[in-house]
């Protein structure tokens, strides 16, 4: 028996908790478990629990010594532990790339779009010896930065546009509005804000920073999980979401029963859920936009609104919301015995520490919006642009002889009356709120809330008034008909009967407005509970903390893949037992310090990267050595698959990369930044970046194009898939985006030739491998080329269809960007 | 086969059989070379004396009666009007198999779905056809004239009570469940391409909508194994299938030519770089498909007869002949799975009228679904294509009242009948039951899965070992196949 302690793992494993019991039943543990207390003579309360200490993983990073100056020369840390590796391999770095190969890798890195012909002729010419590291400060500095690497972390937090049944349309997943989302995302990136704080507000921008809409939408990150139908499955999603999204947990596994490798228990898996428990949705009126009304809830038998306007973020709505423990995964088998599992972070990292949760009393622009003196602004405006149209309206009605004029002056005279009330009634109401929640005392708060009530009640006698007049009006109209007119009596009747309605609603509003003011006045915007949880700012505090042993590897892998196309360690989203193991485990710490070390700023990591001397090897194998190797693969059977970088990965575009760059080369690309998504319908004819079009799960979540290119996956996209299908090259053949892009291409790249080589078909050739490869062609290249375009431009000599040199230019750029070196990224 | 740079033979069959680890290292690009370079060979080689190559998958949306359709109950006439409780039979939804396989969507503080108790006869008339004696009903005339080539499976059922049943069925998972790929994914994942020329796995007349894309969906299998919807139009089937108009046909040549020249240039430049061989291969089909595939779905050369044997020439049965005759065509050709959807989203789900609705729609496909089996027969496809013809669930034996409705069924997942015919099934055969009422299916049933699980077995598939590194899936997932029903 003693073997079952070694390796420690065997034992550990068995020692698991739980009532799931898949491994070992449960009495079935109990068993082995008196069993092992008797080979090893400890009593059962002294068997060490598992805390997860064996792993790797669920210790904290710390940085190693670096290694010695190796095999690339090169004092970067960086490469300082990828020439350790390959040494101890026997193996050398291959050397650096080209510089126009560089440019175009680096470029695309960092931006999303390729560089142009001028981009790199600008750059081949700067030969001065920090040309590269502006151009990467260059690079970090544009704004298209943050829509690259925004997508890239997009994919990582699921991001989704509205869906649901999209046909109908009705909204039961995430909101019309979380494009606010992506938008915060993008903008947080460029404006370098650390990986640690924007992780902080997706979880919980309302606790942390309360009042704050700029900041509340970043909590997008939840609503997008929020699913009309069932609460349970909002849970569900968020649940999995940020165990692989931000710790590398398959967290989702313990939702039936304990987790099979990693000390994760099914108790673990409700104590993360009871933090995002008491969670609401709200929704919120942006100054500057009309007022969206109050978010929507979900009823079984109504559709819900397509609303754009505003923001919707999360609340903590219920801060005594049960979270109930169940079994095997369905929500009706609840275990009310145990009663509600408290909040809590997984018990193997908690190390008996859990993260204090204090409740959270938020300011009263946070909880009551209309506290903000902008929205209320924005309410005050709406009520005088009500006076102004009514004005206006009196100053253009004329009381002319006859009764129907008369009656339209008056009727316009009451409207008015009923815009000033109403917006006496707005400011007796927001002072009224004001003083709700400041210091003043009691009677004063009494008397401003009664005397709301009054002015509310005044308003709406106002607008019975109105309502009076305008009937009276109608009668006037229908009393003026000629007697001949057949519809006339039935008309009278009618507008008699409204009036006599109409009168009713004057004599109550009247009557009501006589009674004592009880200070029961209408709220102008909905106010939410004065004090969050905490729970999910504690959350969020734990994983962003320096001792959490997963946040920082998780994100530096991500980073790291997809600068170098493959990651450190390849199961990104489960760092746990089961996962992968780092083909650099000291290299992937040493990051993950920088990173927590640098504040979590993603630009210098970014920066750290691009400039190792890894990062700028070539791609491709040495050339020969006396030829008896054709090609010169690395030294037989050495890592195949190039885990340990001697040289750089091959990439390919991502298919917004493929879509963004045919329009940026063609000068077409909108560069417009955020705002509503566009439909996929339109993305082939118009020219935004691709990030901005609808991504969702359903069938319009993603455009014909971008399908066959690997384009996100709603629902789950830690890693892309890498594909080459037919249909890419189809794609590129025949759709109507590369024709128009290939005929202005040919165009422009003549018209930028020196005039006197307008007909060159040589200088054509070059300046079309510049532009859409990012590099001149080879002799071989320039020769088919140039046989293909014939002497004439027309095609061969004999072609038998000869085509205007024109249209032959525009096949050239289109076989160029149906090249395989432009999609692949050297 | 391609090599990896060590000279291994680089295959998905080594991939699994090294372990999720080996396989997570290579990456997600080699997987996809693998699926180019392959040369048409079977990804994961089908086990010895399978005879199904093809897959005909026929859905009809919105949930066919079993109890007015392949799965008589003369307990239904006999206590129409009773409730359950009424008959001499156990009352079916106190069984704890009614929690089990009734399972909502919606929270149960959103919405409870009611039961309705009150028996509601059969609206048809059954009788038993051919040698076999099946009994189906009166409203399948063709189809009676077949039935001895069928195999009936009357024990199914599923977990949804609502609609998501139509994703269930073709995934495996409840609404509320993870996503997984749908069947035609695991089935091109795991076989490969019998013709290059053409996608392994198409969809005719489907995704239904938008939000029943999960049911062709491959998810982290990959784009390559999802569903490719083609439209049954010669022009214009596949999405930039077509050449632009200004272009002829001899530029477009032209250009492809020149692609494929200087990716030999640069293939010569870079020896080592399988990925770029992939493409370049990719090119050359994308350009045969472009032929291939218009004309796979043009009947040009079908004659008089067959079109007729299809409906082609009868307004109500045109449009499931044109699906099923393309069906035909593209498994003719190679095509893996076919996915057809004959009927449009969700017309079977009668809550209301349902004797008028399913007396005109089995008329639709009747004669349709008849003529595909007897076209598979004479053309000798019958023995190596597999024919399914499923539905999400069945209907209530009792009567739907929800707002005062008095002739249509609810929603019944509890239990429903599917047929099989063709390569590798029994014919003439019913396998399984439903209790007196129709209302639960006996003993274990079948889950959708074992319909999965039979499916795969007749390609010769374990889907126990298609499982992707770092994707394990769950018991539920793989089902068992349905021996009993195996010929």
């Amino acid at each position: 028996m003693a073997m079952l302690l070694e390796p420690r793992q065997n034992f550990t494993r068995l020692r698991r908790r739980g009532s799931g019991g898949h491994l070992v039943g449960r009495l079935g543990t109990i068993a082995l478990l008196a069993i092992l207390a008797a080979v090893t003579n400890l009593s059962a309360a002294e068997i060490p629990i598992d805390d997860g200490s064996d792993h790797w993983a669920f210790v904290a990073p710390e940085r190693a010594a670096l290694p010695p100056v190796g095999a690339s020369g090169s004092g970067h840390p960086i490469d300082r532990f990828l020439d350790a590796k390959l040494a101890a391999a026997g193996l050398e770095p291959v050397a650096a790339a080209d510089r126009a190969t560089l440019l175009r890798r680096v470029t695309l890195d960092l931006t999303g779009l390729p560089p142009t012909r001028d981009d790199l002729r600008a750059f081949l010419a700067d030969t001065a010896p920090d040309a590269y590291d502006r151009l990467v400060d260059r690079l970090l500095d544009s704004p298209a930065y943050g829509e690259r690497w925004g997508r890239h972390w997009m994919d990582v937090w699921r991001y989704a546009d509205w869906h649901g049944r999209r046909h109908v349309p009705d909204v039961w997943n995430s909101a019309p509005q979380v494009f606010r989302w992506r938008d915060w995302i993008i903008a947080s990136l460029n404006a370098d804000t650390g990986y640690d704080e924007m992780v902080r507000s997706m979880l919980a921008a309302d606790e942390l920073h309360p009042g704050d809409r700029d900041a509340g939408v970043a909590t997008g990150y939840l609503v997008r999980n929020w699913y009309a139908l069932n609460p349970n499955d909002w849970m569900r999603s968020t649940v999995e979401h940020v165990g692989k999204a931000f710790l590398g947990l398959t967290t989702n596994c313990a939702h039936c029963h304990d987790h099979k490798f990693d000390p994760f228990t099914q108790e673990d898996y409700f104590r993360l859920r009871a933090f995002f428990e008491p969670m609401g949705l709200r929704q919120d009126r942006l100054p500057g936009e009309a007022d969206p009304g109050p978010f929507q809830p979900y009823d079984y038998s109504v559709l819900r609104r397509i609303e754009r306007r505003g923001t919707v973020m999360v609340y903590d709505r219920a801060a005594d919301a049960p979270t109930w423990f169940y079994t095997d995964g369905d929500e009706r088998n609840r275990d009310l015995a145990r009663g509600p599992v408290p909040p809590g972070v997984p018990a193997f990292l908690a190390h008996g520490r859990q993260p204090p949760i204090e409740p959270i009393s938020l300011p009263p622009p946070a909880f009551n919006p209309i506290l903000d003196e902008r929205v209320a602004a924005a309410f005050r405006a709406d009520a005088l642009a009500a006076i102004e149209v009514a004005n206006r309206a009196l100053e253009e009605v004329h009381p002319l002889g006859d009764g129907v004029g008369l009656a339209r002056k008056t009727a316009a005279a009451a409207a008015l009356g009923r815009a000033t009330a109403a917006l006496v009634s707005l400011d007796a109401r927001l002072a009224a709120e004001r003083l709700r929640y400041g210091s003043a005392p009691p009677d004063q708060v009494v008397a401003a809330a009664e005397a709301a009530t009054a002015a509310e009640r005044r308003a709406a006698e106002q607008a019975a008034l109105e309502a009076l007049l305008v009937a009276e009006g109608g009668l006037a109209t229908a009393r003026a008909k000629p007697e001949t007119d057949a519809a006339r009596q039935a008309e009278v009747a009618a507008a008699a009967a409204a009036i006599e309605k109409a009168q009713g609603a004057v004599e109550a509003t009247r009557g009501a407005a006589m009674r004592p003011a009880d200070g029961a006045y209408t709220r102008i915007a909905t106010a939410y509970p004065a004090t969050s949880t905490g729970r999910r700012a504690a959350l969020a505090r734990w994983i962003t903390d320096r001792a959490n042993p997963l946040a920082a590897r998780v994100a530096v892998n991500h980073v790291w893949m997809r600068h170098f196309h493959e990651p450190l360690l390849s199961s990104v989203f489960d760092f746990g037992r089961a996962g992968a193991a780092p083909s650099h485990p000291q290299l992937l710490d040493w990051l993950a310090v920088e990173l927590m070390e640098n504040g979590w700023r993603m630009k210098p990591l970014h920066r750290l990267i691009v400039t190792s001397a890894a990062y700028r090897r070539a791609s491709a194998e040495p050339a020969p050595a006396g030829g008896a190797e054709p090609g010169g693969a690395a030294p037989a059977g050495k890592d195949p698959e190039n885990r340990l970088l001697r040289r750089m990965n091959v990439g390919r575009m991502e298919a917004e990369v493929v879509r963004d760059a045919i329009l940026h080369l063609a000068g077409t690309l909108d560069r417009t930044i955020g705002g509503m998504e566009l439909e996929n319908a339109v993305a082939l004819t118009t020219f935004r970046r691709s990030l901005y079009y609808s991504c969702q799960p359903e069938e319009d979540g993603r455009s014909p194009f971008a399908a066959v290119f690997d384009c996100a996956d709603a629902g789950d996209c830690y890693r892309r898939s890498r594909t080459i299908l037919p249909q890419q090259g189809l794609a590129l053949a025949n759709s109507e985006l590369v024709h128009a892009a290939s005929a202005k291409v040919a165009a422009d790249l003549r018209a930028g030739l020196p005039a006197a080589q307008h007909d060159d078909r040589s200088a054509f050739v070059a300046a079309a491998f510049e532009h859409l490869l990012g590099r001149a062609p080879q002799a071989e290249e320039m020769a088919a080329c140039l046989d293909w375009l014939g002497e004439e431009g027309r095609g061969p000599v004999g072609h038998p269809e000869p085509v205007e040199p024109e249209a032959r230019r525009a096949g050239l750029v289109r076989v160029l960007f149906n090249h395989n070196d432009f999609v692949a990224i050297r | 086969m391609p090599k990896s740079a060590d000279g291994r033979r680089l295959t998905r069959r080594g991939l699994l059989a090294a372990g999720p680890r080996a396989g997570l290292g290579l990456g997600f690009g080699a997987l996809a070379l693998e699926s180019l370079l392959g040369d048409g060979q079977p990804a994961l080689a089908a086990r010895a004396g399978t005879r199904a190559k093809s897959v005909i998958w026929v859905f009809l949306s919105g949930g066919y009666s079993h109890v007015e359709t392949f799965d008589p109950k003369p307990a239904l006439n006999a206590h129409a009007g009773k409730s359950y409780d009424k008959t001499p039979f156990d009352n079916p939804v106190n069984s704890p198999l009614h929690r089990k396989r009734f399972r909502s969507v919606p929270a149960e503080e959103i919405n409870v779905r009611d039961v309705y108790p009150i028996i509601y006869p059969m609206q048809v008339g059954f009788a038993p056809r051919g040698r076999s004696g099946i009994e189906i009903s009166d409203w399948w005339p063709q189809l009676a004239g077949i039935v001895d080539e069928l195999c009936f499976v009357r024990n199914m059922w599923t977990t949804d009570n609502d609609h998501a049943a139509e994703n269930q069925i073709h995934t495996g998972r409840h609404r509320l469940d993870e996503p997984q790929p749908s069947l035609g994914a695991w089935a091109s994942y795991g076989l490969g391409a019998l013709n290059e020329d053409l996608p392994r796995y198409v969809v005719l007349g489907g995704p239904t909508r938008s939000d029943t894309r999960q049911s062709i969906d491959s998810l982290y299998l990959g784009p390559q194994h999802a569903g490719v919807p083609l439209a049954l139009d010669p022009v214009d089937p596949l999405p930039f299938g077509r050449r632009q108009a200004a272009q002829s046909a001899r530029q477009q040549r032209d250009e492809f030519d020149l692609v494929g020249r200087l990716g030999a240039i640069a293939a010569a430049e870079h020896p080592h770089d399988a990925e770029l061989r992939a493409r370049i291969r990719g090119y050359e089909l994308a350009y045969r498909m472009q032929a291939a595939v218009p004309e796979a779905v043009g009947f040009g050369d079908e004659t008089e007869a067959t079109r007729r044997l299809y409906g082609l020439d009868v307004e109500a049965t045109k449009l499931a002949g044109e699906r099923l005759l393309t069906a035909r065509r593209l498994v003719e050709r190679g095509v893996r799975f076919v996915q057809v959807f004959p009927s449009p989203y969700g017309v079977w789900d009668s809550h209301q009228k349902l004797k008028e609705n399913h007396t005109r729609l089995c008329a639709t496909i009747d004669l349709p679904i008849s003529g595909l089996i007897r076209d598979l027969k004479a053309r000798g496809l019958f023995d190596e294509t597999l024919v399914v013809f499923c539905t999400e669930f069945g209907r209530t034996p009792g009567l739907e009242q929800r707002s005062g409705g008095v002739d249509g069924r609810d929603h019944h997942p509890n239990g429903f009948t599917i047929w099989l015919a063709g390569a590798g099934v029994k014919r003439g055969h019913v396998h399984g039951a439903t209790d007196e009422l129709g209302y639960n299916a006996l003993g274990d049933g079948h889950y959708v899965t074992d319909l999965h699980a039979t499916v795969l077995h007749l390609l010769g598939l374990d889907g126990r070992k298609l499982e992707v590194p770092g994707r394990r899936r769950l018991e539920i997932d793989h089902g068992e196949p349905i021996a009993d029903i195996l010929a």
